[in-house]
């Protein structure tokens, strides 16, 4: 599947912005399922300086910097990139989520000592015994990791309704457990939050979802802007990608932009600026298929 | 009283050391240690109540010098004066080799470990610390990941907690390894000690310090991202809030570097920059002294003061270097005092020389199985919190907080660590009822120079009246002591070392002065001068007061109501019948003067003094810092009196009004008229001007001929009666006091002086020199000038004043105004800088 992803960030001051310093996750990482085509970042006005390094979590980050004035900042990243069909890690996901559980807990091999980095509280996501006691509920004993999973994603699913208006971005993960709302942000973080509290892996996936549905197939929620979901270690290296807020493994309508321990490793465009008063952000992405 | 030593005890120990605890002093022969023998000697020849007074001498000077730290506590952070025991711990050269080559050890081999930690992570990988050191540690930060210099080591500088056991084995207790603080409390404890100790221990060969800050100095240059030419170096503080503050101060003073605040820095196209009154000027090395998590909020989120946003990348450009560099932090935590040997064998392949205090990392399960059998015997503490924080002693707990420790230990093992308790050994301790036995800890220092680590000869020891935990802060225990390394043979004076071969560049002026400086030394030079005036309108309403015999109303009328206008007597007081509120008056002025309540308050004007001079501490020389803090401690102490009357308003306003005018003597004599001296003079040129105003307008002149009593009260608060009496003898008349007070430019206390002044100063501000037509700060200060110029004999002789009056607000308002657009205009750039995030997922 092909696509051609335009994400355009408009920043509207009040007043003139004297100086800002700006980090973008805007560009899509590699990963052995997806081929970037081309990329660009057109930034108006242009910035005084631009550099792009690579994060700890091996995403491409662009940082760039104002000296020089604006009231207006118009960040717009142009992404081709084609994502080829996943097959589904059958074999690894069929053990008992305990096994995983615990070769991870256990250090078992230098694979498992890595997930670790993706197993503890970080700065937005901390565990607690409710949502532990929610999550078991779907974990039982024995069962494999892939079916209980599964029935997490499609309880979340189903149990929490989708409302943009009943979280912000900073609403912490234990106010959506009890509001049962929240967006793809929050029901991510959520399932994240989780399947930790059991000792499992997970991380955050910042990523796109494809704007106009196949045929004959219902259009996905959260399309119009940045996605969120979580990919879940299953041991031996091995990841598996779920979006709790289309209840679905995740395809080829998937496209990853970069992950880490959650949000706040990896947001869209953030910025530290003097001056500016009130402001207005308004993002504008489209997802469209070529092929 | 001191009992101290007297000649029948010349034989006896000068102190008892309990059981099973090292005694540094004594061998178990009962015999003095050599290197104490000579020590003891000296400490024998002097009579127990000269030491006494030395002591006393010591801690004095350090309060003068405002030698201090910060507890941070309920209702905020107080400055705590900094105590020093004259009697030093001693050690041999020898020895202290020995603990030298074991540090430097442990220097090394945590520099391979940051390096791993934030390089390749091959520790992890191979198993030899467990993943939860990193992952489960909310101080690793990744940002840090890339920054670091391959060429140079990460941790430069590093400081240890040592304890000795009662075998007499050296432990480590505790790795400081981000921005350690006391090596200048370890500095000024050998300065003041030095100075105050009787020369009877002059001869005991004791090692400098000097050569060590001679080598961090080094170091730090070293470190520069431009080689060859001579680097531009800042300390940058946390800020007055900080509890080290002091230090950061005292640091920079001696070792030449430049104090900054993260506001002060700037970073442009991926360098940093300082912001001074003359623009940005270029930065290559940052000795960092705060938090390494706030020192970028771009990338590691969060206001700091001293936050630089843009720092991180700039180092990655390698366009400045950060000491030390930012990450080095991480292993300062306990979990890793768990692995040390394990790391030291795997990284260095061979055992670790000096061991560090047993530690079991609960993360494993056999030790969470040993710890819990044996909890009692152990300190309890969180894995990944840098030293110095929390420390729960097992057996100091009760049942319910036992029980509360263990549930938190089972539910999250891997975030705590428990370690052995040690005795530690045991020094004499100086007290006011003798020496007693007193437990050290002590700090060392490390600094890595070419390739090779220095151990600092001295160190910090903080003691401890038992032999129980010791919090490990600097701040921790009951006083400091000095470190006495005792040579083998004579020891070489050094100083600082300054390259004497090579005459340096002259200069006229400092060319780093930032912004933020300017600003406080200008707010400085108003809160002197606002302290003077008000101390004289105070003193002649009290004096008038206090003769309660021949009370003139006019005039305390005239009085009240200016120091109501002037925010020091509450509204109340003016309005309506004076007379018979006059005994209330009398009673509430002490307290209006002396409570720093809300409503103004001289002492609170006071207060901002020394407040704004700490600010500045590092552009007033110390004598001006001195002269301050004396004054303000003066007006405190009777401030604190139980009793307070009229008379003690009376003697406090007197000797206040002397005390600043010492300070303005000293500013005025010694300042370098560079921009400092400008800013300060300024502040305190606008501050007088608009005073003057304010109380010749608060005169309210009506049509007639004014008082002889009001006219004589006003040139008493302007301090012009000495010029008024030369010239007219007991005349009272208002267009002579008029003319003396506002239009004389000859006479410094005039309104027309004073606006040349601010004149003057601001056309020598910088960076407005090639400007065409006048700035706007000169319009508003020239408008003023120049509506007290037009004023002619016949206006200040008219029998109703009403174009004086007109001049005066115009000088009033004007003067308000230069203050707030300097203030814009030098400050604006270091605003307060804000976050924005786009969400992660969805439209809101």
């Amino acid at each position: 599947m092909k696509y051609r992803i335009t994400h355009k960030t408009n920043y509207d001051g009040h007043e003139s912005v004297s100086i800002g310093h700006n980090q973008a996750w805007l560009e899509l990482r590699q990963v052995h399922w997806q081929e970037v085509d081309s990329f660009s970042l057109v930034i108006d006005p242009e910035p005084s300086v631009r550099t792009r390094r690579i994060d700890s979590f091996r995403n491409p980050v662009h940082l760039f910097s104002f000296n020089e004035g604006y009231r207006q900042l118009t960040v717009t990243a142009t992404s081709v990139v084609t994502v080829t069909d996943i097959p589904l890690p059958g074999a690894q996901f069929s053990v008992p989520w305990e096994q995983v559980a615990s070769g991870v807990q256990t250090h078992a091999n230098a694979a498992d000592r890595a997930a670790a980095e993706f197993e503890f509280a970080s700065p937005r996501i901390f565990w607690s015994p409710d949502k532990r006691r929610y999550a078991l509920e779907s974990f039982l004993p024995g069962r494999s990791m892939s079916d209980s999973l599964l029935d997490l994603t499609r309880r979340i699913h189903e149990e929490f309704v989708y409302d943009s208006r009943a979280t912000t971005v900073n609403t912490p993960v234990d106010e959506v457990f009890r509001l049962r709302r929240g967006v793809c942000q929050d029901f991510a973080h959520l399932q994240i939050a989780m399947l930790r509290s059991l000792g499992i892996p997970a991380r955050y996936v910042s990523g796109y979802l494809r704007t106009v549905p196949a045929d004959g197939q219902r259009r996905l929620v959260g399309a119009d802007a940045t996605h969120a979901w979580l990919s879940v270690y299953g041991g031996n290296g091995v990841w598996l990608d779920v979006d709790p807020t289309n209840n679905t493994i995740c395809s080829t309508d998937h496209i990853t932009l970069a992950w880490g321990r959650d949000y706040s490793d990896v947001p869209p465009l953030t910025g530290v600026f003097i001056g500016g008063g009130q402001h207005r952000l308004v993002v504008n992405v489209d997802v469209l298929p070529l092929a | 009283m001191a009992t101290g030593l007297s000649p029948s005890t010349r034989t006896e120990r000068v102190f008892s050391c309990p059981p099973f605890v090292y005694d540094e002093v004594y061998g178990s022969d009962g015999a003095p240690r050599g290197h104490w023998a000579k020590f003891l000697t000296a400490l024998r020849s002097v009579p127990a109540g000269e030491f006494s007074r030395r002591n006393e001498q010591a801690d004095r000077m350090l309060r003068e010098n405002g030698v201090s730290y910060h507890s941070v506590g309920k209702g905020g952070s107080t400055a705590r004066p900094w105590r020093l025991d004259l009697l030093p711990m001693l050690i041999t050269a020898a020895d202290w080799a020995v603990i030298a080559e074991a540090l430097a050890q442990r220097a090394r081999l945590l520099n391979l470990v940051i390096a791993d930690i934030y390089g390749s992570r091959s520790l992890i990988d191979d198993g030899t610390l467990p993943p939860e050191a990193l992952y489960a540690n909310p101080e690793f930060l990744r940002p840090f990941c890339d920054i670091g210099r391959l060429d140079q080591v990460p941790m430069f500088m590093y400081a240890v907690e040592l304890a000795r056991s009662a075998e007499g084995q050296w432990w480590v207790m505790a790795d400081r390894s981000e921005a350690p603080a006391g090596p200048g409390f370890a500095l000024e404890n050998r300065i003041v000690s030095s100075r105050t100790m009787p020369s009877a221990f002059k001869q005991i060969p004791v090692e400098r310090l000097a050569p060590f800050f001679a080598r961090l100095q080094n170091s730090v240059r070293r470190r520069t991202p431009r080689p060859g030419d001579n680097p531009r170096i800042v300390l940058l503080s946390s800020g007055p809030g900080h509890p080290y503050y002091f230090e950061d101060v005292y640091l920079a003073r001696y070792l030449g570097y430049t104090m900054v605040e993260g506001g002060d820095l700037a970073v442009r196209n991926d360098a940093v920059f300082l912001k001074t009154l003359s623009g940005l000027v270029p930065v290559d090395i940052v000795l960092a002294r705060g938090a390494e998590s706030g020192l970028d909020p771009l990338e590691l989120g969060g206001y700091s003061a001293h936050g630089v946003p843009g720092l991180l990348n700039a180092m990655r450009s390698g366009n400045v270097a950060v000491t030390n560099t930012p990450g080095c932090g991480i292993v300062g935590a306990p979990v890793f005092m768990a692995f040390l040997p394990r790391l030291c064998q795997r990284l260095l392949g061979e055992p670790l020389k000096m061991p560090s205090i047993s530690t079991w990392w609960c993360g494993e399960a056999d030790s969470l199985a040993y710890v819990m059998d044996r909890l009692d015997q152990l300190v309890v503490k969180p894995a990944f919190q840098k030293s110095g924080g929390e420390e729960i002693i097992v057996s100091d707990l009760t049942v319910a907080e036992r029980e509360k420790l263990v549930a938190r230990l089972r539910a999250n093992p891997y975030s705590w660590v428990a370690q052995e308790k040690i005795a530690r050994s045991a020094v004499p301790v100086w007290s006011s009822v003798g020496i007693r036995c007193g437990h050290a800890a002590v700090r060392a220092f490390l600094v890595e120079d070419e390739g090779e680590w220095h151990l600092m000869p001295g160190g910090l020891i903080r003691v401890a009246p038992d032999t129980g935990p010791m919090q490990l802060s600097i701040a921790a225990g009951e006083g400091s002591k000095d470190l006495w390394v005792i040579a083998d043979g004579k020891v070489d004076p050094v100083t600082l070392l300054n390259p004497q071969d090579q005459p340096i560049e002259l200069r006229r002026t400092s060319a780093l002065f930032p912004s933020r400086v300017a600003d406080n030394l200008f707010w400085l030079g108003r809160s002197l001068d606002c302290c003077d005036f008000l101390a004289r309108l105070i003193r002649a309403l009290a004096e008038r007061l206090a003769d309660e015999s021949n009370v003139d109303m006019v005039e305390v009328r005239f009085l009240a109501r200016a120091l109501s206008e002037f925010g020091q007597l509450e509204p109340g007081f003016v309005v309506g019948g004076l007379e018979s509120q006059l005994p209330s008056l009398t009673e509430a002025l002490p307290d209006a003067v002396y409570d720093a309540g809300e409503f103004g308050g001289l002492a609170r004007v006071v207060n901002e003094l020394t407040r704004l001079a700490s600010l500045v501490r590092d552009w007033i020389s110390p004598d001006t810092w001195h002269r301050i803090n004396v004054t303000a401690e003066k007006f405190r102490a009777s401030s604190e009196k139980e009793w307070r009357d009229i008379t003690d308003v009376v003697s406090s306003a007197n000797s206040l009004v002397g005390d600043i005018a010492s300070v303005s003597g000293l500013v005025f004599d010694g300042m370098n008229r560079g921009p400092s001296w400008r800013f300060l003079d300024l502040g305190r040129s606008i501050e007088r001007a608009n005073s003057t105003a304010r109380l010749l307008l608060s005169a309210e002149w009506k049509r007639g001929p004014a008082s002889p009593a009001l006219l004589k009260t006003i040139i008493e608060v302007l301090d012009v009666r000495m010029t008024y009496r030369f010239r007219y003898r007991e005349n009272f008349h208002r267009n002579a006091v008029l003319d003396l007070t506002i239009t004389d430019e000859t006479n410094p206390r005039s309104l027309a002086f004073q606006l040349d002044r601010v004149v003057s100063h601001v056309d020598r501000l910088p960076g407005f020199e090639a400007r065409p037509l006048r700035s706007e700060e000169m319009r508003i200060v020239m408008q003023a000038a120049h509506a007290v110029r037009m004023l002619t004999s016949e206006d200040l002789a008219a029998s109703h004043p009403k174009a004086v009056s007109a001049a005066l607000k115009i000088v009033d308002e004007n003067m308000t105004q230069l203050s707030n657009v300097l203030t814009r205009k030098y400050l604006v750039h270091s605003g307060i800088p804000r976050q924005f995030t786009e969400f992660g997922g969805d439209s809101r």
